[in-house]
């Protein structure tokens, strides 16, 4: 068994870097802003930078290779490549800003307005946005060159209104999403004025999609002006990549590097926008690019655990002697996520128990205690990031982690899934495909668990169903996930997860997302089933009431670590651990007491006394 | 991306139609895919227009005067013809061994019908029939047409759009703008035509002039981009097509073969010669000024590869009107040009706005650096295509960057030169020069050498600053043999033979 | 449903009405020189004034647009200026060119990009770098700059395929095929990039939803989760996504017409802009938008089946 990892203090937490650092720290955000940072720099210093007026043409140079005087060559009309370069990038740019700016000045507002008020404005402005969007883009530029001229401002001013309904969308989704928030309704109550509001909380939601969006957009004003001018629709008197693209593609024969220096200019910096946009993406959702190393580097190589293997690996380890009758056993688990500076962030710490046929044990704790993940490491079903950094887990006699495994085995968990250990959910509505019928999702899993017809599976579903207690099985059989209720919902699940007959079952805080009356209900029916079917469960919750319900045994977890176990009448008459009577103090519901914390002999509000007598 | 280039360089005019290299079996051998600049815009011979577009008619109809490629005529439909004795009645006697696609007979009654709704349509060129008064019909194989006054170009129009003959039968109907019905060598086969793309012609059976008709299949192709047709023709996919010197490497490396012909003139048009919008202009020494400031052999070689040659007159070398003392008239000498424009009173020079092209804008960056360079200011304007010419003849420029035919001295007058003409927007005039060109109008068969006159005199006063005479690029493959059509933007359809 | 259907057609004739509105107006600006453009340089004034005429260039604005827009609701959209073709028939004629082009990119940038976005978003790891690092490269190149390398590279140099995709619409199925396969291939680069992107992001989201995990913990195989299940909920995306390029192309197109010298829609816009052709431009105009409606109310119907709580409803 390895060590345990130190945990270090908070080293685990995510410390909220500012976004530009973070987009520095991408390599891919690093080199977009630098490229960007350059194209800039050239354009603003033109004047500076430039040996020659762009459209100084000396014929006594033409064609020219790049020399001392002209660095990279002259054009067909000896018109030095450097400078119109970066002359071009001046207006290039400055043209996809124009652009970007009337899209915002258009878009923007109207999102915001339309998005906070709804009403007529909104309406309107839809009608419009589908009107633009319906328009086929170049055909209009086309249009209004034909019609005003050839200049390059006047496309770009086109384009960006063409393109405003992108702007209109975002800033109108964003603000409708935060309008409706809490806080927002708070401030209105506060007294804010609307525009406070907008300005203060809803700019600041709208501001990252903005950005991002608009670098994109100035990439695809680029490439659009570049095309047309390419075409040779653009003002030839003005010094633009995409005119210069033009001139290149002129002479390709003849100097075919003419071509290069605009193409890479314009590739370069479509790219940059490019890249530059989804680094911001990235660097807003938080994703850390987690590197999980083998060796773990960082600071602290004193606290990474020591290297575990792959579970292929392993050879099918047997298990201790002594401990294959047991459901599960659980012993020293350890699970941790790795972090970006190499430590591992534990959520589970050397947890040990087990659980044996027609036992119902709960695993009680607050949130971030490591029940859920625990009992995810028994399923199989842990996040791609997680690691078993210890410890072992074994059903049935075999194990599923082997002890010196780092994740869990899926070639052994797929055999169990669904038939012998199973799943029921806390969230039931989340649960469910919606896009596939209840019957569907019944039937499925067990023609392939069970290798059984459809015919015969649909009967076993509406007879589970049935033994669930839906009132009308066919039409719930029938009906859409979003058709039915919570309640009717968690029963769906609940029958799914018995219905291929597990010896294990895994609720996770199966009643918490329930109403109070439906609860008691579900309740009773997990207990029913257990008691007909006999099958181990463990319950994962926070509430001690369902634990005094349904359980037989219980573990008590905080932070990762088990700290309390055993008979539910001990723990709850008698718990010895500081934190569990904490606990059990603090359960101020509406429920009556359960009498633990002050012994007075059996606790009155246990509803079965079946198991009040066997105790 | 040419585009414009190529549709700028082919708004100049041209014309001809002549008998191919003879030899060679009647009856012709395989198929012939040429490619075309200019799209075909429609069968009816009112839409004709000299240039490009030649070839797509001539395939469906004939005319009644053959031009030959060294610019000659000869007999085709009409056998033969005659002026009376002041040139404003012409006689021709016609073939009576032709029908038309729809079997109708040619006779004088079909030649009157077309002429006489040619002049009524006023179609693209119209001003062939200018000069047309009427036309009788003598009897089935003699027609006589009457102009209102001598047309030294008349008989020159009949080889072109004006001399194209359709049935009587379809003339002036809706049909014929989309199917041909003519007499000519080919027929249209409408099933695998695409308009705007392809064009495909077979071999019309019983045609009378087998000398004429060396493909069994002739298939022309639109591609208005230099590329595709620098493509297509490397390729294979076509067996000729006109490019530019700069395409024109990539053909040559691929093993192409070079016809060339110079049809236009290039160079910067001085409209404003009685200086309505830049009053500089109106000073003759202004104006030779600008004819010294230009590098013209620089330029050439720089620009057009060299292919083309230096010119300082706007008439060609085979129009008859050209003067060779003149073509050295305005040599490279800046500081010559500065002098004059001290004498005229502009030393410190002026400013000059101009319209520019996509198509245009490198030589106009040179033009305008070197007017730089004697102290002239040129602001370039850019322009869209579709009101370049426009604009320049509603007079909205003093001067403008253009390229234009070189050929019939009277048609090269009535064009740029006359007060009627297009291209003299402000519609500059001298008495003397009147009355050179009234001397051409009358002088029959000295036309041509009146002419001369007429050129001494625009060169003399600079009403232009031509550059040069450029090369038209018109590569082939091996299978094919070519001979230039003169004056004309592409060879005419009986010009090519497949190759021994 | 029907109701749905009308509501959208009705929606999408205001569409129409604004949009020729927008264009006739614009049009009417480039109207000037039409006239002279139509007859030729050596047209005399008095004939451009009858053209002119002729034509009812001397009419109001609203009066123009009026009479045409009351002669194409009765389907005649006129005949070109230039040409003298029917505006339907020019537009039959180049249409199915265009259509083809577009739908058959559609169809290969669907396949490819549901399998990249699908490796990279399954898989992670190396896979989902290369994949977002080729997206970037693909979002970065120009289509047509693309288009000029393919066409030096693989039709000139290696012979490899037509240079140019003006086929006698007799030729074979083969020629055909040849002859689309480089543009296709050239607005298959940029179309994968953006929508591989928006699918992998799609099918991360659906895994990362709780549904899933349930499924798996049914014992239900990983292939059949994301085949059945993942892909049908993020198809919305990934149809919204096509449909965007779908309709970014029809105009996108014009450039790759041009530089195959296809005779498509594309290539008839620029003509008819560049000259001033109006009744073909605002045939162009129409007709595109007609598709772009239709695309967008099947892609919504789609959708909407695809969504039970819409399709019970």
């Amino acid at each position: 068994m390895s060590e345990p990892v130190e945990v270090r203090g908070q080293s685990g937490t995510v410390v909220r870097a500012n976004v530009l650092v973070k987009i520095l720290r991408n390599p891919m955000g690093l080199g977009a802003v630098t490229v960007l940072l350059l194209v800039v720099l050239a354009a603003v210093l033109a004047n500076v930078l430039a040996p020659f007026d762009p459209n100084f043409a000396d014929i006594g140079k033409t064609l020219s290779d790049p020399n001392a005087v002209n660095v990279l060559g002259t054009d067909s009309v000896g018109r030095d490549v450097w400078s119109r370069l970066v002359f071009g990038a001046r207006t290039t740019l400055l043209s996809a800003l124009l652009c970007a700016t009337v899209a915002i000045a258009i878009g923007l507002p109207a999102g915001l307005i339309g998005g906070y008020y709804g009403g007529k404005f909104d309406s309107v402005a839809n009608w419009v946005t589908n009107v633009l969007m319906s328009l086929p883009g170049i055909i209009v530029l086309l249009t209004v060159r034909a019609a005003f001229g050839p200049s390059v401002w006047i496309s770009m001013i086109a384009f960006g209104v063409l393109i405003s309904p992108g702007y209109f969308r975002l800033t109108r989704t964003a603000v409708q999403s935060v309008r409706n928030e809490l806080y927002v309704d708070a401030a209105r109550v506060a007294g804010l004025s609307d525009r406070a509001i907008i300005s203060r909380h809803i700019f600041s939601v709208v501001r990252a999609p903005i950005i991002i969006q608009t670098s994109m957009i100035c990439g695809v004003a680029i490439a659009i002006q570049s095309g047309l001018e390419f075409l040779g629709l653009g003002d030839p008197t003005v010094a633009t990549w995409g005119v210069m693209l033009n001139e290149g593609f002129k002479n390709v024969y003849l100097n075919p590097m003419l071509l290069l220096w605009p193409a890479l200019a314009i590739g370069l910096t479509i790219g940059a926008l490019v890249l530059l946009g989804n680094a911001i993406r990235d660097a807003l959702e938080d994703a850390e690019k987690v590197k999980v190393s083998k060796r773990g580097k960082g600071r602290s190589t004193a606290a990474t655990a020591t290297v575990r293997r792959r579970p292929e690996r392993s050879a099918t380890e047997s298990v201790e002697a002594g401990t294959e009758h047991h459901l599960i056993k659980v012993s020293h688990l350890g699970v941790g996520y790795p972090q970006a500076d190499g430590s591992v962030k534990k959520v589970v710490d050397d947890v040990s128990f087990h659980v044996d046929r027609g036992e119902v044990v709960g695993i009680v704790g607050e949130s971030g205690s490591g029940k859920s993940q625990t009992a995810f490491s028994i399923l199989g079903l842990l996040p791609d990031a997680a690691r078993i950094v210890a410890g072992s887990i074994q059903f049935d006699g075999t194990y599923t982690v082997a002890p010196n495994d780092d994740r869990v085995s899926q070639a052994r968990l797929s055999e169990f899934r669904g038939k012998r250990i199973s799943y029921i959910p806390q969230e039931p509505m989340s649960n469910l495909d919606p896009a596939f019928t209840i019957g569907y999702q019944m039937v499925t899993p067990m023609m392939r668990v069970l290798k059984i017809t459809k015919s015969e599976a649909r009967a076993r579903a509406l007879k589970l169903l049935d033994d669930v207690g839906i009132r009308f099985p066919q039409k719930t059989f029938d009906a859409y996930p979003h058709e039915v209720s919570g309640g009717m919902a968690q029963r769906v699940l609940i029958a799914g997860a018995i219905s291929c007959e597990p010896d294990l079952i895994i609720a996770d805080e199966p009643t918490t997302a329930l109403d109070v009356t439906v609860q008691a209900d579900v309740l009773d029916l997990i207990r029913d089933l257990q008691k007909r079917l006999n099958v181990g469960v463990i319950i994962v919750t926070h509430n001690f009431g369902v634990v005094a319900d349904l359980c037989d045994r219980v573990a008590v977890m905080q932070n990762g670590r088990l700290v309390e176990d055993g008979r539910v009448r001990d723990i709850l008459r008698n718990p010895q651990d500081p934190y569990t009577q904490k606990l059990l103090g603090s359960m101020l519901e509406n429920k009556e007491p359960m009498t633990m914390l002050v012994s007075t002999g059996a606790p009155a509000g246990l509803p079965d006394d079946d198991k009040a007598a066997a105790l | 991306m040419a585009v414009i280039a190529a549709t700028a360089i082919a708004l100049t005019a041209c014309g001809g139609g002549t008998t191919g290299p003879s030899g060679g079996s009647a009856g012709g051998a395989a198929s012939l895919t040429l490619a075309s600049l200019q799209d075909l815009k429609t069968f009816d011979p009112v839409d004709a227009h000299i240039g490009h577009t030649m070839p797509f008619y001539q395939a469906a109809y004939d005319t009644l005067i053959l031009r030959s490629p060294d610019g000659k005529l000869s007999p085709m439909l009409a056998q033969s013809w005659e002026y009376n004795k002041d040139n404003t009645v012409l006689t021709l006697k016609l073939r009576s061994d032709v029908t038309f696609s729809d079997g109708a007979k040619f006779d004088a009654a079909a030649v009157k019908a077309n002429l006489d709704h040619f002049k009524e349509a006023k179609g693209t060129d119209a001003y062939q029939s200018a000069s047309l008064k009427g036309v009788e019909v003598i009897d089935p194989a003699t027609v006589a047409i009457t102009l209102n006054a001598p047309d030294p170009a008349f008989t020159y129009y009949l080889t072109q759009a004006l001399g194209l003959m359709a049935s009587p039968k379809a003339v002036g109907t809706a049909a014929i703008k989309t199917t041909p019905d003519g007499s000519g060598p080919y027929v249209l086969d409408a099933k695998n035509t695409v308009k705007g793309s392809q064009y495909v012609y077979t071999k019309r059976d019983g045609y009378w002039n087998k000398d004429l008709q060396k493909y069994n299949k002739i298939t022309i192709k639109y591609l208005a981009d230099l590329t595709a047709r620098t493509n297509a023709l490397v390729s294979g996919q076509v067996d000729a097509a006109l490019l530019d010197p700069k395409a024109g490497k990539q053909a040559e490396g691929s093993g192409m073969i070079l016809t060339k012909s110079q049809v236009d003139w290039h160079g910067i048009l001085l409209y404003d010669r009685d200086g309505k919008i830049n009053p500089e202009l109106a000073n003759v020494k202004v104006r030779q000024a600008i004819n010294f400031a230009f590098d013209r052999k620089t330029i050439l070689d720089q620009q057009f590869l060299g292919q083309g040659t230096v010119t300082d007159q706007v008439f060609g070398p085979e129009s008859g009107a050209y003067v060779p003392a003149l073509e050295n008239k305005y040599s490279y000498d800046p500081a010559k040009a500065k002098a004059l424009l001290a004498e005229a009173g502009y030393p410190n020079g002026f400013t000059l706005k101009m319209p520019t092209l996509a198509g245009f804008d490198a030589v106009n960056a040179v033009y305008s650096q070197q007017l730089a360079d004697i102290g002239i200011k040129v602001q370039l304007e850019s322009v869209p295509l579709a009101n370049y010419v426009a604009d320049m003849a509603a007079g909205k420029y003093s001067a403008a960057t253009f390229q234009l035919y070189q050929g019939e001295p009277w048609v090269a007058i009535n064009q740029m030169i006359s007060t009627t003409a297009l291209y003299n927007p402000f519609k500059s005039e001298t008495p003397e020069l009147a009355a050179m060109i009234k001397a051409v109008q009358l002088g029959g068969e000295q036309s041509d050498e009146l002419a001369k006159k007429v050129n001494e005199y625009v060169t003399d006063n600079a009403w232009f600053a031509p550059m040069f005479r450029l090369n038209q690029m018109y590569y082939s493959n091996k299978n094919v043999t070519v001979v230039p059509q003169l004056q004309q933007a592409v060879p005419s359809i009986y010009n090519y033979a497949p190759a021994k | 449903m029907v109701s749905f259907i009308l509501k959208r057609i009705g929606s999408g004739i205001s569409v129409l009405l604004a949009i020729s509105f927008i264009a006739y107006f614009l049009l009417y600006f480039s109207s000037a020189n039409i006239a002279r453009n139509i007859l030729g340089e050596s047209a005399s004034l008095d004939q451009v004034h009858a053209k002119e005429i002729e034509l009812g260039l001397d009419q109001p604005l609203l009066t123009r647009f009026f009479d045409w827009f009351t002669h194409a609701l009765q389907g005649d959209f006129g005949t070109s200026w230039f040409t003298s073709q029917g505006v339907v028939e020019g537009l039959a004629s180049r249409l199915p060119i265009t259509l083809t082009l577009v739908g058959v990119s559609i169809i290969c940038i669907a396949i490819v990009s549901t399998l990249l976005g699908m490796a990279a978003a399954v898989k992670r790891g190396w896979v989902d770098k290369l994949v977002q690092t080729g997206a970037v490269l693909g979002d970065a190149i120009p289509s047509f700059v693309l288009a000029i390398v393919l066409v030096t590279v693989f039709a000139i140099q290696f012979q490899l395929f037509p240079a140019t995709s003006s086929i006698a619409p007799d030729a074979g199925a083969s020629a055909w095929v040849a002859s689309m396969a480089l543009p296709v291939i050239a607005l298959l680069i940029n179309g994968v990039a953006s929508a591989a992107q928006q699918i992998r992001s799609a099918v991360i989201k659906q895994l990362e939803k709780d549904y899933v995990r349930t499924l798996r913990s049914r014992g239900i195989s990983e292939t059949e989760i994301l085949f059945k299940h993942v892909l049908r909920s993020a198809a919305p995306a990934g149809l919204t996504v096509l449909s965007l390029q779908f309709v970014g192309m029809l105009g996108g197109v014009v450039i790759i017409e041009q530089i195959f010298a296809l005779p498509g829609m594309g290539a008839l816009a620029v003509q008819s802009t560049t000259m001033g052709d109006i009744p073909l431009v605002m045939g162009v105009v129409l007709y595109t938008v007609i598709i772009v409606i239709i695309v967008n109310l099947v892609v919504d119907l789609i959708n909407g089946w695809l969504n039970p709580k819409v399709r019970v409803s």
